[in-house]
């Protein structure tokens, strides 16, 4: 059995280096992988159960996609378990709030309108309530409004005060009336 | 996303499955596969649902639909009050959105019932067509051609275009 492998193997060594020198001569493409039958070769190969003919496999190389979907995955999972985790806790244990009527004479706080309990927390806790968001909205357009009003007035009062004369705008500085030099009026005959 | 809560509107008729005799000694085969399926699915998973509501139970808590004060309309502001015209158009949006809703139930009324009715559904879904047009030929004509610019005021005035429309019309007429 030992010989009968090196038999083989001798085969398919002279069958190589035929099948190179052929290539040599013939400038054939040698690239059939995996299905490479040599001209000659009369090696029998034995499809034995483990791994077949064992050849080698020339591709490119898949080093960097590996590497980038491991550290893509890395990443996610990093913060997505825990959350994703967290958020299971939340819905089985917490749970969703049930819908009912506001009972009389109860003002429901402005976090009690939503129905998972992280939107009432973030609501509660991180955001303004919309009263106070609309309110700031309100203000900010009276501000605005106030501001257009008092421009409009400064306007007006420009435009009347160009047109009347009577306004302490638009008044310019003239000399004084004693250092005007009247000697060249002073007598007809110059 | 609306959950119509009025049943009544879907008028499911009872089953009327009839109750039958056997006449084989063969044993139907169906009650193999529903204790098979009672056991395997059923079971573990009413027990996990119950288990969780059981946990969820102990400390409840509720929501509420908010309700608005109604506020002044924008016909009824004065001209350059900006703060009357912010707080008509913020309800004059939440109007239109409650519409929408509004059309959407009607809609899905309507296709209940004729999933409901099946080949019978020209003749026994009529008035649900009838309101359905209705409703959708008002809000055509409140919100139609607005736009997505559409606000309160470009309402407003499609409104009053429409009733100078309806003045011309009768006055046509009578004349």
């Amino acid at each position: 059995m030992a010989a009968m492998s090196l038999l083989l193997r001798a085969a398919a060594a002279w069958g190589a280096r035929r099948a190179a020198s052929g290539a040599v001569g013939s400038a054939r493409l040698p690239g059939l992988a995996g299905a490479a039958r040599l001209p000659g070769t009369l090696a029998p190969v034995r499809h034995s159960s483990d791994h077949g003919k064992r050849m080698f496999i020339i591709k490119a190389t898949s080093f960097y996609d590996t590497r980038f979907l491991n550290l893509l995955r890395f990443y996610i999972f990093l913060t997505g378990i825990p959350v994703a985790l967290f958020i299971t806790y939340v819905n089985i244990f917490i749970g969703e709030a049930e819908l009912a009527e506001i009972p009389e004479g109860y003002v429901p706080e402005y976090w009690e309108y939503y129905k998972h309990p992280i939107s009432r927390w973030i609501a509660r806790y991180l955001l303004d309530a919309p009263e106070k968001d609309y309110e700031k909205e309100m203000a900010l357009l009276d501000v605005e409004a106030k501001k257009k009003e008092l421009r409009l007035l400064e306007l007006d009062a420009r435009r009347l005060m160009r047109h009347r004369g009577d306004g302490p705008w638009y008044h310019y500085e003239t000399p004084d009336k004693n250092l005007v030099d009247n000697s060249m009026k002073s007598t007809p005959d110059n | 996303m609306p959950e119509d809560k009025d049943w009544e509107a879907y008028k499911v008729p009872p089953t009327r499955t009839p109750v039958s005799e056997r006449i084989t000694s063969v044993p139907n085969p169906v009650t193999f596969f529903q204790t098979v399926f009672n056991y395997v699915v059923d079971t573990p998973v009413t027990f996990v649902r119950e288990w969780i509501e059981r946990q969820q139970a102990k400390n409840k808590f509720y929501y509420y639909h908010q309700k608005f004060r109604r506020v002044p309309d924008l016909s009824e502001c004065l001209e350059g009050d900006y703060l009357c015209f912010f707080e008509a158009e913020a309800q004059w949006r939440r109007d239109r959105l409650v519409d929408t809703e509004i059309v959407e139930i009607i809609r899905e009324r309507l296709g209940a019932c004729k999933q409901r009715e099946g080949p019978n559904e020209f003749q026994n879904c009529a008035k649900e067509v009838e309101l359905l047009a209705q409703v959708t030929k008002a809000y055509q004509d409140r919100y139609g051609d607005l736009g997505v610019h559409g606000n309160a005021r470009t309402c407003l005035m499609k409104q009053k275009h429409r009733m100078m429309e309806e003045r011309k019309a009768k006055a046509e007429a009578s004349s």
